[in-house]
């Protein structure tokens, strides 16, 4: 379980969020929902202790890593996937040497497993065929699925998917949303997606944040976002997707 | 405008004063994790070997055509000079000592500070654009023991034979120009070379190695660490890293050469 409580986080004068509690339970999938520049993936960073809130708590598994240092915090990030937006993969690597990478520089398996584990990550992934080409010659949903793996290849608890289907055509787009569905139904694993895009939300996600002017005005189930009455909520359910 | 401007100068200043010295001490725990994370050095051998290569065998062109340039020049002009007051004899003296402490080590710096720098800056603030660095981190990776301190190590191994490499074929040039320009007998030219150059010499040449491969690698990957704003971000943090090495090269330049033959007979 993440726990974010009464998080306030400044860049220079400027209040991102804004006293900001919200919970992500196990074995739920939880969308963070805003405008593009709002925080959402500084929620994600936060929940990672890639950075450190201004005022308020963390918590990880009900460990509270806002005082963690970095190398305390590495067995903690071991917990979660990360799935960046610009999927972040190692441009000088394979596609094997990506998905193995982490296996081999921090849990030190056996390269047995290792490969196992590395094929039965290209085989989820439908990339078979394509272990021993670069990033750069894959396509943008191809590599999003290669980034889904790296993640996943640790066999984390919860997920974090950064706007996990921007850039993407419709077809990728379906596929992603497809893979992360999948996720809970077969791998009981929780996850958090931060997206602009209102369909992603409502195709996946069991709960629902609503971050705007880095407060959240809404937290609750998904299918109750209907119901809300908050302005934004109203105009983003029209308009679907948030190019703010 | 310029009212306004002037009004607002000192808070400005005091804005500029802190982000400096508040980024002084962001590269010195920088620094200090680089040196800490060393005895992670055989975990990271590979990396080592591969920015050896880099740092070291692939820079020796680069540091050989500075050497033989520069001994060359030398031995041309102080030859002409020396020639003015008769003292030609006097030529492998003065272009020796002027190559081992001063000019070899300096234009290997400068050269290592544009090529192994430039190289370390644009390929980790690539990484730190494109969220390479956050990717390590989020997996329990940490960034400056596997993309630092091998980089660092490799420097500070690397750099002594290119010391010694700048050094000789400077001096070989420079031989070559005394017998072959000024008509100067071998013997003659080396006879004023190795009994002239003392131990000091020596040490001022091999201990500027390490200074400017600290110098080098840890202010290129830093300012590659905290490269920002697109790929202009990491153009600016390249040219920020070379700058700013290339300068503090110079200066350290100076400082061993005077703490060194100051303190050593």
């Amino acid at each position: 379980m993440i726990e974010l409580r009464n998080v306030t986080l400044k860049y220079g004068d400027k209040e991102i969020l804004k006293n900001v509690s919200l919970t992500v339970h196990d074995n739920t999938i939880k969308a963070i929902l805003g405008p593009s520049g709002v925080g959402k993936s500084t929620i994600l960073k936060l929940m990672l202790g890639l950075i450190k809130p201004y005022s308020g708590q963390v918590f990880v598994d009900g460990t509270d890593i806002t005082p963690l240092r970095e190398t305390e915090l590495y067995p903690i990030r071991r917990k979660m996937g990360m799935v960046f937006q610009g999927n972040a993969l190692f441009d000088s690597m394979t596609i094997s040497q990506n998905l193995g990478f982490f296996l081999r520089e921090n849990l030190k398996l056996p390269e047995k497993e290792v490969e196992e584990r590395v094929s039965e990550q290209i085989r989820f992934s439908g990339l078979e065929g394509y272990e021993d080409q670069l990033p750069e010659n894959l396509s943008g949903g191809m590599r999003k699925r290669v980034a889904i793996g790296r993640a996943l290849i640790f066999r984390p608890h919860m997920i974090l998917f950064d706007e996990p289907t921007a850039g993407l055509d419709p077809v990728s787009s379906k596929r992603i949303l497809g893979l992360i569905s999948s996720l809970r139904q077969e791998s009981n694993l929780g996850a958090v997606i931060v997206t602009h895009i209102i369909d992603d939300v409502f195709s996946t996600a069991d709960h629902a944040a609503v971050l705007y002017q880095g407060e959240i005005i809404f937290d609750d189930k998904t299918e109750n976002l209907h119901q809300a009455d908050h302005p934004f909520i109203r105009s983003i359910l029209s308009d679907k997707i948030l190019e703010l | 405008m310029p009212l306004a401007a002037i009004r607002t100068l000192p808070q400005e200043l005091s804005f500029r004063t802190k982000e400096f010295l508040l980024t002084l001490q962001e590269f010195f725990l920088f620094s200090m994790r680089a040196f800490f994370t060393m005895p992670k050095l055989r975990r990271y051998w590979r990396d080592f070997l591969d920015q050896a290569t880099i740092c070291g065998t692939e820079s020796i062109p680069i540091v050989l055509v500075s050497a033989i340039s520069i001994g060359s020049l030398m031995s041309i002009e102080v030859g002409n000079l020396l020639e003015e007051f008769g003292a030609k004899t006097m030529l492998g003296r003065s272009t020796s000592i002027t190559v081992v402490r001063e000019l070899g080590p300096l234009l290997m710096g400068l050269m290592l500070s544009a090529r192994f720098g430039s190289r370390n800056g644009a390929e980790l603030g690539a990484m730190q654009i494109s969220e390479q660095i956050d990717a390590l981190r989020a997996f329990g990776t940490d960034p400056i023991a596997k993309l630092v301190m091998p980089r660092l190590a490799a420097a500070l191994v690397m750099f002594i034979p290119l010391v010694a490499l700048s050094d000789f074929a400077g001096l070989q040039s420079a031989a070559l120009l005394a017998i072959n320009y000024h008509k100067l007998d071998p013997g003659i030219f080396w006879n004023a070379v190795y009994p002239r150059l003392a131990p000091k010499d020596f040490v001022v040449s091999f201990l500027k190695a390490p200074v400017f491969a600290i110098i080098i690698t840890l202010v290129s990957s830093f300012n590659g660490f905290s490269a920002k704003g697109g790929t202009a971000g990491v153009g600016r943090s390249t040219i920020k890293g070379i700058v700013v090495s290339s300068g503090l090269v110079l200066v350290a330049n100076f400082y061993v050469s005077k703490v060194v033959l100051e303190n050593m007979k």
